[in-house]
């Protein structure tokens, strides 16, 4: 017997089936692929596109979170406005949102017939629908609230007397902000990037409805697992593996002083 | 030649007046109970707060003025603080925050090797703030906040936080450095003997307290 204040027994036996429903679908995934055949699977010419396409839009996607969702955090965090209330709810909204539905709605604004792609497609001659570029805003649709919101809850932590203090020394306030600001929020940018860029390359929902699932063109590679599957494929098995050691590479990544200061929400 | 100070603040239910006029090449000290608003005070000269109602001017030039709309930024007047605790920025070195502001060439300067040999940085300079002692956060501090050229120098508390033995060895160096300065020096503290040693005026903050709170600064006490 361990010495000490004891505690409640048994919690680890409760625990166990929310272990097994993420493990044993990981194991299955693991068992079932074909190893002798995982480096041609991921290799052939519809997988290699797709995972060209999915590194490049997402990549994409989170840079475009990181220029508009770094200010956007800012003012959250340290001004006061009229409906900021409802600015931050819907920054948020495509998280709870179907992805799916967001893509819908993408389809409705940015479409040929859309609210705004209407205009774009008269005055410009500009179709977003069913490009890598609708792939690219599916993506930062659904995954910019994920860098939204932890890069606010870093800005919160911020000690402003800092950064004043910072101005007394002859810096100006876009100075400040990048030199004092941004390298304290530093190790929670980071986490909101990876974070961000896993869930941009994870995305399926939006980008379906928003860019399809054109081979070649918009089949990112969650796309193409799910074509793969379809049609029975084996190869949906090795990328699902792939997209599996992508996300556990991340994590890992992510481990240590990343999820702490994600936790933490600052520095 | 003086800094001049003619500023009301109001903060939710607390007010605060001040009217002070401190000539140049004098140290005012500032004290009073905690929460009266002696780094409010500060704040106001340095530029993190404005006067809500009043006017500041440093040689007659206006830093801060409530009628005509006047309001200097902090990093264009001049005034070099070292903040309560040190105020340093965690996620620079040493060195980096000695020398924040400052053009690198400063690092070659006589001026940054003697502030170094002064406070004993020596082997400090690429360390990072948090893995210091408060003393040597504090001498960091002191050495950034001389190494700015300023017409004001304002010291939140300077001492505090030291330990017997570098609190001497700090307000040594901190005598030496404001005897030259030449500059208008606003000391906070609560230490008698380091008001003694280093003031040449002290001010103290009265305040009254009930519903609203009002404190006031004003009538120099020449030593």
């Amino acid at each position: 017997m361990k010495r000490g204040l004891s505690a409640p027994r048994g919690l680890w036996l409760v625990s166990l089936p929310a272990v097994a429903i993420v493990v044993v679908p990981v194991v299955a995934v693991v068992w079932r692929t074909d190893w002798s055949k995982f480096f041609g699977s991921i290799s052939n010419d519809v997988s290699r596109t797709a995972l060209g396409l999915s590194l490049r839009t997402s990549i994409l996607a989170t840079v475009l979170a990181l220029v508009f969702g770094t200010p956007l955090a800012w003012l959250l965090a340290n001004r006061e406005f009229k409906f900021k209330s409802v600015v931050r709810a819907l920054c948020v909204l495509p998280m709870v949102l179907p992805p799916v539905v967001g893509g819908v709605a993408l389809l409705y604004a940015f479409g040929r017939r859309g609210l705004v792609g209407a205009s774009l497609d008269e005055w410009f001659g500009i179709q977003l629908a069913f490009t890598q570029t609708a792939a690219v805003l599916a993506q930062f649709f659904v995954a910019a609230p994920f860098f939204i919101l932890v890069m606010e809850a870093a800005f919160d932590q911020v000690d402003r007397r800092l950064v004043g203090a910072a101005r007394t020394f002859g810096v100006g306030p876009w100075r400040a902000f990048v030199t004092v600001t941004l390298g304290l929020v530093r190790p929670s940018l980071m986490a909101a990037l990876v974070l961000t860029w896993a869930r941009a390359l994870g995305e399926f929902g939006a980008t379906i409805a928003f860019a399809g699932n054109t081979a070649g063109r918009t089949q990112t590679v969650p796309l193409a697992v799910y074509s793969q599957l379809e049609s029975g494929d084996q190869d949906a098995l090795a990328l699902s593996m792939l997209m599996m050691i992508v996300s556990l590479g991340v994590l890992i990544a992510l481990r240590g002083r990343w999820i702490s200061a994600l936790r933490r929400g600052g520095q | 030649m003086s800094l001049d100070i003619d500023c009301r603040l109001l903060r939710g239910k607390f007010s605060l007046d001040i009217q002070l006029s401190v000539e140049r090449g004098s140290t005012l000290a500032i004290t009073g109970e905690n929460g009266s608003g002696k780094t409010t005070t500060l704040d106001t000269v340095a530029g993190l707060l404005a006067c809500t109602d009043g006017k500041i001017s440093l040689h007659g030039k206006v830093l801060d003025d409530s009628t005509s709309g006047e309001f200097v930024q902090p990093e264009l007047r001049r005034v070099s603080t070292v903040f309560q605790g040190g105020g340093l920025l965690p996620h620079l070195s040493v060195e980096k925050n000695i020398l924040f502001g400052r053009n690198t060439a400063y690092k070659n300067t006589a001026k940054f090797e003697d502030l170094i040999e002064q406070f004993n940085l020596g082997g400090l300079m690429s360390r990072k703030p948090p893995t210091l002692s408060g003393g040597q956060r504090q001498r960091v501090a002191l050495a950034r906040a001389f190494l700015a050229p300023s017409d004001v120098l304002l010291l939140d508390e300077p001492t505090t936080s030291l330990d017997a033995s570098s609190r001497d060895e700090v307000r040594r160096a901190m005598r030496v450095l404001s005897a030259n300065y030449g500059g208008v020096v606003i000391l906070v503290s609560h230490d008698d003997t380091e008001v003694a040693e280093l003031a040449t005026q002290v001010a103290k903050i009265t305040v009254s307290r009930g519903d609203f709170t009002s404190a006031k600064l004003g009538g120099l006490v020449v030593k």
